[in-house]
């Protein structure tokens, strides 16, 4: 069997080739930086988690297995959100806020956000208190239950439940708000 | 509202790319692929060496990130072993050479902040060592080869012996890295064999056929010892003291003077005084003599407690609390009679300052700083001895009487190590130019208006 690009890259970042690593960099930073923006706000925090996953990876490369295409993805993935989270529990104003934000109900109604650009929504995840984004982002993007959120932050699992519905809710307020902010704009 | 939305979310976001930030490959290359560069190797020579050989199995990366780590960790506590060694230089003037030989014992920390440190001077050391080695050796020569012509081959083989130990560790060392230290050492130590082998000679007197066995027997029991004191830190330490002594300040003029750098009038003196005033008493017994009066001004070193507050990753800003503490000694009059005076002057200073990170290397920052310090002396006195005969006739204590606010600026290199989160060490060599202020108190900032300090203390840092 051929092997496929990824694990002749897999095999040369086994050797610590300087090239090897340039290419994954070239390759996934761009993306990376967006997951690690997720959990972090600040510019500089988000250049030095990012710096620390890379050589979190570099020095633990030996334990990675191939499972099959964009495993390595998965897996350089999974250590920038690591060290998003090491990152926020450490330098921490990290608290989960519980009952400070009255969130009005929202109508049954789901948020479209099909019309929606990338860099608006992340902007409006960004917006999202500590607490509550931190949750949103496992749920929502690295698809962790509330019994694994919980486990992760040390919260429990209840909490990680109200986390979620309340950042849910305030982001889907949010998105409500910005169209019709858009809607008012064209009329 | 159902979470299919949020599903909807996470695919049109998987590809999602954001700007990466600025320099970040530069940073993970500097951390990941740096150990090609020979320079920082050869500019950290022990440390790197011992901790290659030891992790040679485990992964280069590590070891480097721990050569880093180590070093500064070393330096600091270095920093504070040579503001230590000051003091205890001062304190013990008369009695320097032993102190200097205990002190020359059990100082790694020392030794390799040193070697870091002034790479250049380690160089001129060497140079010193190996010059001071063919001088002894031509001494020992010169000196016996004229009295006793018999002792000659002694000397000769003695000195092929010699040759060939230097040959042999020369040889080592190029066999190994370029090891500076252990060159050092080991040169250090066939200094200290010449120094001992010209004990021996003068040992040596007259039944040459039993010397010549001696000689043998002790010139190898010392080789013996030269591989076991591998570890003698002889120049490390030396070269320290005589690097701070050229920091201090010391005025001389003839006569008697009072700490302030005034001379004192001897005639008042008598007058206003009964035969039992110790100063009439040092006049008296050192009439007829030359009398000299000399002040002395120690390094001074501050101690603080600082907080640092970073704008941006290079530049930030600190201010906090500052101690430091001025002495200064007067001697005046010859050596057996004569008046002494010890001064010493503590201030509590506000500075502020600018810092630019130059390095940043897992806890350890290194930085530039400049700025300025206001300082008030808050406490001090003189203790004034009048010593007749080597005997202390009378000791009086005055407090401080005109209390200065001091100006100064200040610039300087600065390494700091971050032992906690929030927290860090750092000690900061550097050099200050401090303004006249016009008090009548004579400290080193008066005598010497830009001179060397070196600061130690303990750092907040805030975002």
């Amino acid at each position: 069997m051929e092997e496929s690009k990824e694990q002749i890259l897999i095999k040369r970042l086994h050797l610590k080739e300087e090239t090897a690593w340039k290419e994954l960099f070239e390759a996934y930073s761009g993306n990376l930086t967006y997951v690690c923006s997720r959990y972090i706000i600040g510019q500089d925090d988000v250049h030095d988690v990012l710096q620390n996953s890379f050589i979190k990876m570099f020095r633990s490369i030996d334990s990675f297995e191939y499972r099959g295409s964009g495993s390595l993805r998965a897996w350089i993935t999974r250590i920038v959100v690591t060290e998003s989270l090491k990152y926020l529990k450490q330098n921490s104003d990290f608290k989960i806020v519980d009952d400070e934000f009255e969130i009005p109900d929202l109508p049954e109604e789901e948020p479209d956000i099909q019309e929606i650009s990338q860099t608006t929504i992340m902007k409006m995840i960004r917006t999202l208190p500590d607490g509550y984004r931190t949750v949103f982002n496992l749920f929502v993007f690295e698809e962790k239950s509330h019994k694994e959120i919980a486990g992760i932050l040390g919260i429990a699992e209840n909490s990680s439940a109200s986390q979620f519905h309340r950042a849910k809710a305030m982001l889907g307020h949010k998105i409500k708000e910005y169209k019709m902010s858009k809607t008012a704009q064209y009329e | 509202m159902s979470n299919q939305w949020l599903n909807e979310m996470r695919r049109k976001m998987e590809d999602h790319t954001d700007d990466v930030p600025e320099g970040l490959w530069d940073n993970i290359k500097d951390d990941l692929f740096s150990e090609d560069d020979n320079d920082k190797i050869t500019a950290l020579p022990i440390i790197g060496n011992d901790l290659k050989a030891k992790d040679k199995n485990t992964s280069k990366f590590t070891s480097k990130k721990l050569v880093y780590r180590i070093s500064a960790v070393a330096a600091v506590i270095a920093m504070f072993f040579i503001g230590g060694k000051i003091f205890d230089f001062y304190n013990s003037e008369e009695e320097n050479s032993p102190k200097i030989a205990s002190s020359k014992k059990g100082e790694p920390a020392a030794h390799s902040s040193e070697n870091k440190n002034l790479p250049k001077r380690t160089n001129d050391l060497i140079d010193n060592d190996l010059f001071k080695e063919n001088s002894t050796s031509n001494n020992i020569t010169s000196n016996k080869i004229s009295t006793k012509n018999s002792f000659n081959e002694i000397l000769n083989n003695h000195n092929e012996i010699l040759k060939n130990g230097i040959n042999h560790s020369v040889n080592q060392n190029q066999n190994t890295t370029t090891d500076l230290i252990n060159h050092n050492n080991q040169i250090a130590q066939q200094e200290n064999v010449i120094v001992d082998n010209n004990q021996s000679i003068n040992d040596i007197k007259d039944p040459i056929s039993q010397e010549e066995k001696d000689f043998k027997d002790k010139f190898e029991s010392i080789q013996k010892q030269k591989i076991a004191k591998k570890q003698s830190k002889k120049p490390w330490m030396l070269s320290l003291l005589t690097g701070n002594t050229s920091g201090s300040s010391s005025e001389q003029f003839p006569g008697y003077a009072t700490i302030s750098g005034s001379p004192m009038n001897v005639g008042d003196m008598f007058y206003a005084s009964d035969d039992g005033d110790p100063f009439v008493q040092v006049v008296l017994a050192n009439q007829n003599k030359e009398v000299e009066a000399r002040i002395r001004h120690k390094v001074p070193v501050t101690l603080g407690v600082s907080m640092y507050y970073s704008l941006g990753k290079k530049w930030g800003i600190g201010t906090g609390i500052n101690y430091t503490k001025l002495s200064s000694e007067l001697r005046s009059g010859s050596d057996a009679n004569l008046i002494k005076s010890d001064q010493s002057v503590h201030y509590i200073g506000v500075p502020v300052q600018v810092n630019y990170n130059v390095i940043k290397k897992g806890a350890f920052t290194g930085y530039v700083t400049a700025g300025t310090i206001v300082e008030k002396a808050v406490a001090g006195g003189v203790t004034t001895k009048y010593i007749v005969n080597n005997e202390v006739k009378e000791e009086k204590k005055e407090g401080l009487e005109a209390k200065p606010v001091q100006f100064s600026v200040n610039s300087g290199v600065g390494l700091q190590l971050k032992i906690v989160n929030k927290i860090g060490i750092y000690a900061e060599p550097g050099i200050g130019y401090h303004f006249k202020d016009d008090s009548s108190l004579n400290t080193i900032y008066k005598e010497k208006p830009l001179n060397f300090n070196v600061k130690f203390g303990i750092r907040l840092l805030l975002d």
